[in-house]
């Protein structure tokens, strides 16, 4: 008769007591998420089931890889070869590198893509970043202290997210042409920080991860408030904090609609307007030159975004941005 | 409730100061523009005469016009189709990723993600350069399925061009979020479902879907602010295709070329406030028909 | 034909986990089991094997002597009833309840009938036309029994159904699972990890610990005589108490700077002799003072032992005294217990404590005293330094069920 009595407590049976290398990790934490979730067997599928279900993916998944796989073929042909070759294979000359010097460049002074990037760069980070810490503390002014008004600020804030931008974007011109802000960097930057969506957002996640009892903690130990939030509220709120501030900088670096109407020279578009631009003299205007740039701009627009998602995929608490906006 | 002492009461006054800053930039920003526009909205600018108020006439002007209306019209058709579509698709890659009936799901979940991160105006383009009625490899296709030479920008394919185009972008968005719903459904509700012999059909259909229907209405929410105000891509289409597109294709098209090529800014202003009364009384009475069904907290 | 039979049933997770090792027990028609162990011991996990719902890794189970492995759930006729109750939010009582029924065609009246009975046996008639959100704790409780029992099944599954109730409710159901039990007369496997459920509504009770079965037999056994150490700390409260002692080579108990006479050794404690042994009294066979029912005859002065202790700590619990003491014996015990740390940071506070008495309400004693209990060591458990098996004191009473347990 035994028992694991007088055994100190042995690791679970079979565990492996390796050192948990991260590859190790991660492959322990795909199959404990298999784990948890129903086996399929439990479905009464019929054979076949999971293989046509794949294909369908499978297909879909074409229809979604199919504009950037062209994107990526055709940066590499001249204009001529563009229009006159298989859509999606390559063909001589290899003008990949020939193109991409030209983003450096100034096209008919068209603009220069270089400049793009480094403004659409500019707005997005000092947006993001701008809109994630205004965001961070109302939500957390919002979801922590009851003041007289609180409850219609919350109001008035998802008011604002009825609003609709193209409706708003029009005002914000006229206002801007009568202030003389048109073309000004701040008249980017400064309304990309106002983001209802996420004020909502960084308050349900203050409310979720902020306990009350750790703010009376530090209030009864003297810490002033800005203190609390500094070094109390904020670090539990990272996760939420890491996604407001992802889709704000995705926001601002997409957005076409205010760029396009506030600023009137190339200098100062963002790579939205800009390819829109270009899209714009390449059909309209004479130069061939442009389709193989509009081409190639696009595909460098979207490969560092694309890769961010990809590399930041594993951390991005996606399910807490996605959850509470089904709230 | 607790009582709350002067003390308490002082102490969560603070508070406002940590909105402070957002509500400014909000009222600077939303609110003063939305006045301006309203108070442009009641003049005219005559050649004689200069600027003049005009109370309402810009208003009438635009709801008399047949062309602001076919617009309104037009991204009403576009809305209906587009978003069951997109949703239906978007659910269907959802449920069966989070019931695991289908292989690779990570991998695919994250393929279809991929379009989040592609601007609008890159979408446009892309598919513009795929569809483009002489060169583009979509019309070569066509043509070798024999469906004959296929013009995607005429004037009866163009919408469902955009519509493709629209349910490209945002799919993976939507089928994300209805992923993370369903995810969030308790296991034991569907293991009791399955001792209770459920076939799967009515597992997604009666249990599951109910239970994320917070996050359904939500999406269709969102995704009907959207398509009202479509602008994007029947914008890059008209670069490609001139003619395609008419001036008054979109409310928020036609505001933005009455605003900017016509320059008829007090006009604009007055669509503008139509648009955002019209989306926001849409919002609201969704939000109201929620709140009547219990859904909102 | 037992209605559930395990065999070596055993779940090794993925990660490389097990979870359930080589588990073999049965239970027959109609029988009440009960599976209780604490977090993590492997008793849900066995549960959802017999359901169905976890794939099994080696062993069988068996449903009325059919063995069940490579059946889908769906066809096991089995009944669950979840920790979390697992209601279908959207629906209301009554079709929470019907659900299964609709799903086999069973035709509307037919439906309601049998719904409306099931209702009426657990007291929801009133609340057939509610949703879950509108119900108290205790009411979904017994949706979710609701819809176990009208499907009539052969077995039902328990999965912990009242760990989500306040204390007072819990005791309340506890009376009620039993009612419908014997009201319906299917044979029942419930998961807990409370052991005062399990010996007040067990007909048979498998203690588990890491996976592994400690002990299977009726409640009466379980505390008479536990198989190892375990078992004897796990059922009752409080706790028993255990220390390192030994068996001197005259036949007595070295307990600490104590001795306690115990008569004639029997065979099983024969090999001890001189050696190291662990022994444990439960706080209720701790008596105070001559006052008392006295032990008759030669056996009790043979086995009448005296127990010194100093009192640290009175709780009175009206109907009883629990006096908190400490002898200077080490503590045995598994590593639960050690590991709870209640020892040390108690020595630090200068409390230091070691054994608890079970006293009368009305008995008169103060923290600081130094008390002779009473004990009758025939009472005493004794169990093995190295394994913690328990050591037999009287030839194993013959029985008819298998309350022995699993090496």
């Amino acid at each position: 008769m035994t028992g694991q009595v007088l055994t100190p407590q042995a690791p679970p049976s079979g565990a492996a007591a390796r050192p948990a290398s991260r590859r190790e990790r991660r492959r322990q934490a795909r199959l404990a998420e298999r784990e948890n979730q129903i086996p399929v067997e439990l479905y009464g599928l019929r054979r076949g089931t999971v293989t046509l279900l794949t294909l369908l993916a499978f297909l879909f998944a074409i229809f979604t890889l199919i504009p950037i796989a062209w994107l990526a073929i055709n940066s590499t042909k001249t204009q001529a070869n563009i229009f006159e070759t298989f859509g999606f294979w390559f063909a001589r000359p290899f003008s990949f590198f020939h193109t991409f010097s030209l983003l450096f460049q100034n096209v008919d002074g068209y603009g220069t893509y270089i400049q793009w990037l480094g403004n659409t760069a500019l707005y997005a980070v000092l947006g993001g970043v701008g809109a994630t810490a205004l965001s961070a503390f109302a939500g957390y002014g919002l979801a922590r202290f009851r003041f007289r008004g609180s409850r219609v600020a919350f109001y008035v804030i998802i008011a604002g997210l009825l609003v609709p931008i193209t409706a708003l974007t029009i005002p914000l011109y006229l206002t801007y042409a009568k202030a003389h802000l048109i073309n000004s960097i701040w008249g980017m930057v400064l309304p990309s920080m106002i983001s209802p969506i996420g004020v909502y957002l960084m308050r349900t996640y203050a409310d979720i991860s902020v306990p009350r009892e750790l703010i009376d903690a530090a209030r009864i130990d003297g810490a002033g408030e800005l203190r609390i939030f500094f070094r109390v509220a904020l670090p539990l709120m990272v996760p939420g904090v890491l996604t407001v501030l992802l889709i704000s900088v995705v926001a601002v670096w997409n957005n076409y609609f205010l760029p396009l109407l506030i600023f009137n020279v190339n200098t100062r578009y963002p790579l939205t307007v800009g390819l829109g631009l270009w899209s714009d003299r390449a059909v309209n205007s004479g130069n061939a030159e442009l389709y193989p740039l509009l081409v190639m701009g696009g595909l460098v627009t979207i490969v560092p975004l694309i890769a961010l998602f990809l590399i930041l995929q594993r951390y991005w608490r996606g399910g807490m941005l996605l959850g509470s906006i089904a709230n | 409730m607790t009582s709350r002492t002067a003390w308490t009461r002082r102490r969560d006054a603070r508070g406002i100061w940590f909105v402070a800053p957002f509500l400014l930039g909000f009222f600077l920003f939303m609110v003063v523009p939305i006045g301006y526009a309203i108070y442009t909205s009641l003049y005219t600018y005559r050649i004689i005469g200069g600027t003049v108020f005009t109370g309402a006439a810009n208003y009438t002007q635009a709801l008399a016009s047949g062309e602001f209306w076919s617009g309104v019209v037009r991204v009403i058709i576009f809305a209906a189709i587009q978003i069951p579509v997109m949703l239906a698709i978007a659910f269907f890659f959802a449920t069966i990723f989070d019931l695991g009936v289908a292989k690779f799901g990570r991998a695919f979940r994250t393929i279809f993600f991929i379009p989040f991160a592609v601007p609008a105006v890159v979408g446009a383009v892309m598919w513009s350069f795929l569809l483009e009625p002489q060169f583009g490899p979509f019309v070569r296709l066509a043509g070798a399925l024999g469906l004959g030479s296929v013009n995607y920008f005429s004037s009866s394919l163009l919408l469902p061009s955009i519509i493709v185009i629209v349910i490209w972008e945002w799919t993976g968005y939507n089928m994300m979020i209805l992923y993370t719903a369903l995810k969030s459904v308790p296991r034991d509700v569907v293991e009791a479902a399955i001792l209770d012999d459920t076939p799967l059909w009515k597992i997604i259909v009666r249990i599951k879907l109910p239970m994320v229907r917070q996050a359904v209405v939500m999406l269709v929410f969102l995704n009907t602010i959207g398509a009202l105000q479509l602008f994007t891509e029947p914008q890059i289409l008209s670069y490609f295709e001139q003619g395609a597109v008419s001036v008054n294709y979109t409310p928020s098209y036609y505001i933005y070329q009455t605003a900017i090529a016509a320059d008829e800014t007090n006009l604009a202003a007055a669509m503008a406030v139509l648009l955002a009364v019209v989306i926001v009384v849409i919002s609201v009475a969704s939000l109201i028909f929620r709140r009547r069904r219990g859904e909102l907290a | 034909m037992s209605a559930i039979k395990l065999e070596d049933l055993t779940k090794v997770y993925a990660t490389g986990v097990t979870a359930v090792d080589k588990l073999s027990l049965d239970v027959a028609d109609g029988e009440f089991v009960v599976l209780v162990g604490p977090s993590g011991c492997g008793k849900t996990t066995a549960l959802r094997m017999v359901a169905g719902l976890e794939p099994i890794t080696s062993g069988t189970v068996s449903l009325a002597s059919r063995v069940v492995n490579a059946i889908s759930p769906r066809q096991r006729d089995v009944a669950m009833v979840f920790q979390n109750y697992a209601l279908y939010p959207h629906l209301s009582v009554a079709e929470n309840i019907g659900f299964a029924l609709a799903n086999k065609g069973v035709p509307r009246p037919e439906r309601d009938r049998r719904v409306r009975e099931a209702a009426s046996v657990l007291g929801l008639s009133d609340l057939l036309g509610r949703k879950p959100r509108q119900l108290s704790g205790g009411q979904r409780q017994r949706v979710a029994m609701g819809r176990a029992i009208v499907r009539e099944p052969a077995v039902f599954l328990m999965d912990e159904p009242l760990s989500s109730l306040d204390a007072k409710l819990r005791v309340q159901m506890r009376t009620e699972v039993l009612r419908v039990h014997k009201a319906i007369g299917a044979a029942t496997m419930y998961v807990t990890h409370d052991q005062v459920e399990a010996m007040t509504m067990g007909d048979r009770i498998a203690v588990l610990n890491g996976g592994q079965l400690q002990q299977y037999g009726r409640p009466r056994d379980l505390y008479d005589r536990p198989a190892n150490l375990f078992v004897a700390q796990f059922i009752g409260s409080p706790e028993m108490n255990v220390y390192e002692a030994a068996v001197d080579a005259s036949g007595g108990l070295v307990l600490g700077s104590q001795r306690l006479p115990l008569g004639p050794l029997e065979a099983g404690l024969l090999p001890y002799a001189g050696r190291p042994v662990i022994v444990g009294v439960r706080p209720e066979d701790l008596a105070l003072g001559p006052a008392g029912p006295q032990l008759p005859g030669p056996v009790a002065a043979a086995t009448a032992g005296t127990l010194t202790a100093d009192i640290r700590v009175v709780e009175s619990l009206g109907s009883e005294l629990h006096a908190i003491f400490s002898i200077d014996a080490a503590v045995a015990g598994t590593r639960e217990l050690a590991a709870a740390g209640g020892e040390t940071d108690a020595v630090q506070l200068g409390l230091a404590y070691n054994g608890v008495a079970r006293l009368d309400g009305r008995a008169t004693v103060r923290p600081g005293e130094r008390v002779a209990f009473r004990v009758d060591t025939g009472r005493l458990h004794f169990f093995d330094p190295a394994t913690g098996a328990s050591i037999a004191r009287e030839p194993a009473v013959a029985s008819t069920d298998n309350s022995v347990a699993v090496h």
